[in-house]
């Protein structure tokens, strides 16, 4: 059974005249124990998906999908306070900035404690500050900080970025979490203190059979580490499959230009050569094209890209494209298909 | 003297205020010499504090040196010889975005490097700007634009418009390609490359993807505490690291560079 099956969500912001479609029908599913990679440049719309996971988009934003299970259970049927309930039982999320995000004027010790709720902790009233403190503590040790006394009782100005990022991965374990969403999560920090992280992130997953969603807009940074990954671009889905299928047979042109325009990922290139790269920029949501949004930029855009293609299925490898790079044999096929 | 620019024994240290009797201080930068041709890139690699942006600093000259000698086309530049040293050697900035002031329009932003450092009129200033963003992939309109009305991949491509603008000979870019997103980037690598070619740039690169360094650089220097651990052609120092520092930062990135089949 999937963990998480959504179908054809869309987000629409809410505007004078017509409303603008910043994600437009993206599917995800997610299976227990994995990690996901979502990526996609700045403006795809891969925060917004993740803020609707978790239901913390607020009212200039419509959100609606043909389907959105969570363990089996239709979220879309359930009353807003039962699908809250549910949502923040079971799904975390650590967001972009950890400086950003912890209280400034409040002491780690508080911001902690304060994520612990009353159903974990057993005793009388009285013994309860005591056990809370013991599961801070307990928390913190999880995530790796050893001088637990240092980190309690400082502000979160007084710690380093890795730090504070440790801490709110404590903050988002609080509860147990099945899923958890993981926003940028080393985005502006030094390289070893990103492997950090990672490594964190990723025995958490085997330790605790803790499924992760890893968002990023750089796809080399997180091939490591994940099973499968997600592309979208400015809203739209570009492509899923296994790590090794996106990375090594990218079906759609875009994932295509994106794999190649990393130097890390082609070594053979000599150096100094011009990298491949797509003309143009990300379009800006007030002006964004019809159809497939990659077209202005696709090197294979032909007349049928007005029209937004539907996605499809080459064995588990999700793609949305009419012309998506396969085999020569395969792809007459398939433009015989949608001919007929 | 062939080299373009040549760096000796160039440091940085602070003086602490409080001690009166035995004056402390802490070294940012210890002595460190080295030196960059035309066509050529130097990257300099390093943990957080390690003295990276501090020898930006000082190289650019927006921080006096506590001792050592910066020399251009061999003539030793002063410390306070800002106009000498403006026109020819000119730096990018991380965040393209707070780089440019808001209330100016482009025109109004690239005109001031020229009216402060060249002699032309106005009619020869408009048409050296217009030029100058055709070279790097502008229209010569937006020069009308504000900076708001740009992405943030084409802010990054003025702030590359203002550091040519004056014909500099070393370009410094401090993390200039961190913040972009990968397709923007490797555009702005390519435009790179193209303007070293055409007009014989250096560039000092101060990076942490060692990804771009080893595609773009010929030189690398690694820094830790404000010393120079190893420095030699990149392709000598990925291959063959010799110091631990070196290695643990090379280390640390290889994941990267091989997904792992599964």
């Amino acid at each position: 059974m999937n963990l998480l099956d959504i179908r054809n969500l869309s987000i629409e912001l809410i505007h004078d005249e017509q409303n603008i479609l910043a994600v437009d029908k993206v599917s995800l599913s997610m299976k227990e124990g994995e990690v996901r990679g979502l990526v996609g440049e700045s403006g795809s719309g891969k925060s917004l998906l993740a803020q609707a996971l978790v239901g913390v988009l607020d009212d200039k934003w419509l959100v609606h999908a043909d389907r959105f299970h969570w363990r089996g259970i239709d979220l879309l049927r359930l009353s807003i306070e039962e699908r809250k309930a549910l949502l923040s039982r079971d799904i975390a999320m650590i967001f972009q900035e950890p400086m950003a995000c912890l209280d400034p004027t409040t002491a780690i010790e508080d911001q902690l404690t304060e994520a612990i709720d009353d159903s974990q902790l057993s005793g009388f009233f009285w013994q309860k500050n005591q056990q809370r403190q013991a599961a801070a503590i307990k928390l913190l040790h999880k995530v790796g900080i050893k001088n637990h006394n240092a980190c309690l009782t400082s502000y979160p100005h007084q710690l380093t970025e890795a730090l504070c990022q440790r801490v709110m991965i404590a903050m988002a374990l609080a509860r147990r979490p099945m899923l958890l969403i993981a926003d940028e999560p080393t985005a502006a920090m030094e390289n070893t203190n990103q492997g950090q992280i990672f490594r964190l992130l990723a025995s958490l997953n085997q330790l605790k059979n803790m499924s992760i969603l890893l968002i990023s807009h750089d796809l080399e940074n997180i091939t490591h580490w994940t099973n499968t990954i997600t592309v979208m671009y400015s809203g739209q889905f570009v492509e899923a499959g296994t790590t090794a299928q996106i990375f090594n047979k990218p079906l759609h042109p875009y994932t295509r230009a994106l794999v190649d325009s990393s130097p890390s990922a082609n070594l053979h290139l000599p150096a100094k050569s011009r990298l491949m790269t797509l003309p143009g920029s990300i379009p800006i949501l007030q002006h964004l094209p019809i159809g497939c949004r990659l077209g202005p930029r696709c090197p294979r855009a032909q007349q049928a890209c007005v029209k937004a293609p539907s996605v499809t299925n080459f064995h588990g490898h999700k793609v949305s494209c009419h012309f998506p790079l396969i085999p020569q044999k395969k792809t007459l096929n398939k433009v015989t298909k949608g001919a007929c | 003297m062939s080299e373009l620019l040549v760096v000796k024994d160039l440091s940085k240290s602070y003086r602490h205020k409080n001690y009166w009797i035995n004056k402390k201080t802490t070294t940012v930068l210890a002595p460190i010499s080295f030196s960059v041709d035309a066509h050529q890139t130097l990257a300099i690699i390093g943990e957080t504090g390690s003295g990276k942006s501090t020898l930006a600093k000082l190289l650019v000259g927006a921080e006096a040196a506590s001792s050592g000698y910066i020399y251009l086309n061999g003539q030793a530049l002063q410390s306070g010889s800002y106009k000498q040293r403006c026109q020819h050697l000119r730096m990018i900035f991380q965040d393209s975005g707070t780089t440019l002031n808001p209330s100016l329009t482009i025109l109004q932003l690239l005109d001031e490097p020229l009216k402060l450092n060249t002699p032309f009129d106005e009619l020869k200033r408009k048409e050296l700007i217009r030029t100058t963003l055709q070279k790097v992939g502008l229209l010569g309109d937006h020069m009308n634009f504000y900076p708001h009305m740009f992405s943030g991949g084409q802010k990054q491509r003025i702030s590359l418009a203002r550091a040519i603008i004056l014909q500099p000979q070393v370009i410094i870019l401090d993390e200039a390609l961190a913040s972009l997103d990968p397709s923007l980037r490797s555009q702005m690598i390519n435009l790179l490359l193209d303007l070293q070619q055409q007009m014989g740039l250096a560039y000092i690169l101060i990076s942490h993807n060692l990804g771009i360094i080893r595609h773009f650089s010929d030189n690398i220097m690694v820094l830790s505490q404000g010393r120079v651990v190893e420095i030699g052609k990149t392709s000598d120092v990925m291959s063959k690291p010799q110091h631990k520092v070196t290695q643990k930062l090379l280390m640390n990135q290889s994941f990267q560079l091989k997904p792992i089949r599964r």
